[in-house]
């Protein structure tokens, strides 16, 4: 007799039923192993094994799903929904995968920078200037984050009278990477394009940040139409987004600084420039102050010069009048004689002492 | 900026660079040093008003990036 307890199902009924359960039961898992068996079939297709000192599972996925390298041996992180296929296999049809621990992320980084590095991806020749000044900005992060507060305080507090505008986007986790493409997107479409895209996240492990290493977002980065900015991490963390980007900053809030300068140094500058002019002023007032002085010595010597010549030249005349001076002749032991100087004439003698009154008895020339 | 004088701060700070370099042209001038000296001076507190008030405009944008 039959049992009519068990539905009776096809092999394909039963296969579509249980993918249905599996789908009801697990629409999405995250499964953590080691790679084995890696290998890409016509281009298209991944299949590769994840296991563990207990299991093995296969996984399929295609290469456009594949965003960041791997290769057997390296730990990830797949997520994915389980599914039985028509031959009866189950696997893991893998969506989205991430490297997992410290050396599989570095490995998968170091294979993911030699691809991009080899396209050119990175070369200081597709790098561009970030305007001076600019007014209009673009920022990716998440509101949320530290990283954004530090930089909106730092912009904040070093310039103002931007235009920020802002796309709310997750920076950690799968779905991170894709947002940030769309935010990348959004704005390089608009009628009035933001000056710079800037990206910023703030600190973290390196699983948090390894979103900023996936290919398809380093490629965006990379093909922008508008200059970016990327500040992720603290100073030691390298990303591709980084290598990237036009410019590099070591942290959000070095980010604010690159973009724009320090009001308070320009102000400090300002008054340095304004107060600058006054030494010059002064200076110049001291070279007219020191030329007149000069001037006035100047003529004060060519006064005194013409004075001392006079008063020489006076006391000079002086001593020849002086030597003139009948008295001094007198005093020298000279008579002065007046009267007619013949014989028999009363004549008037004068001497420096006396006046005597003297008759000539004979006259005899010489 | 005030609504009287629209230039921009760039500009201002360009004309203090003018004014500052004519000090030491050949142009310079006792008599006019004194009114460009004050102009120097009004135009630097201008300067600095305009950056001591000057705050920045932000806005989170309406679309959504979470789904595609």
């Amino acid at each position: 007799m039959e049992n009519t307890i068990n539905p009776r199902l096809t092999v394909s009924d039963f296969v579509a039923l249980t993918n249905q359960t599996l789908e009801y039961a697990y629409p999405s898992v995250e499964v953590e192993g080691e790679v084995a068996g890696f290998k890409v079939n016509q281009g298209k297709y991944v299949f590769f094994d994840l296991k563990d000192s207990g299991a093995s599972i296969g996984c399929f996925m295609t290469v456009w799903q594949l965003r960041q390298p791997i290769e057997d041996g390296m730990k990830i992180i797949v997520t994915a929904t389980p599914k039985l296929t028509q031959w009866g296999k189950f696997s893991l049809t893998v969506r989205a995968l991430r490297p997992s621990g410290e050396g599989s992320l570095k490995k998968s980084f170091e294979l993911l920078k030699a691809k991009l590095d080899k396209e050119g991806l990175f070369t200081p020749e597709r790098k561009r200037l970030l305007p001076v000044l600019p007014q209009h900005i673009a920022v990716i992060s998440s509101i949320q984050a530290a990283g954004y507060a530090d930089f909106i305080k730092i912009l904040g507090d070093r310039w103002g009278g931007l235009k920020v505008d802002v796309a709310q986007v997750q920076v950690q986790g799968t779905d991170a990477p894709d947002q940030i493409i769309r935010a990348l997107k959004y704005f390089n479409a608009q009628e009035v394009l933001p000056e710079i895209i800037v990206i910023i996240r703030g600190g973290g492990s390196a699983d948090d940040l390894s979103a900023f290493n996936d290919e398809l977002l380093v490629r965006e980065i990379a093909t922008s139409r508008v200059p970016t900015l990327v500040g992720v991490g603290h100073e030691t963390d390298e990303s591709l987004a980084d290598l990237a980007a036009d410019v590099r900053a070591a942290t959000p809030s070095n980010a604010a600084q690159i973009i724009v300068p320090d009001r308070h140094e320009i102000i400090r500058t300002v008054r340095y420039k304004a107060q600058s002019v006054l030494p010059r002023t002064l200076q110049a007032i001291e070279a007219i102050h020191t030329q007149v002085q000069s001037n006035l010595g100047r003529i004060l010597e060519a006064v005194e010069d013409q004075y001392q010549q006079s008063d020489a030249q006076l006391k000079q005349l002086r001593d020849v009048l002086a030597q003139l001076d009948p008295s001094v002749v007198l005093r020298r032991g000279y008579a002065l004689i007046r009267g007619e100087q013949t014989v028999g004439s009363h004549i008037e003698i004068e001497t420096h002492r006396a006046i005597i009154g003297a008759k000539v008895e004979h006259y005899d020339k010489k | 900026m005030t609504k009287n004088n629209p230039k921009t701060i760039q500009e201002k700070i360009a004309a203090l660079d003018e004014l500052v370099a004519w000090f030491d042209s050949d142009e310079f001038t006792l008599e006019t040093a004194l009114s460009k000296f004050k102009e120097a001076e009004e135009l630097a507190e201008e300067i600095e008003k305009d950056l001591s008030s000057l705050k920045n405009e932000i806005e989170v944008v309406k679309q959504k990036f979470d789904q595609a």
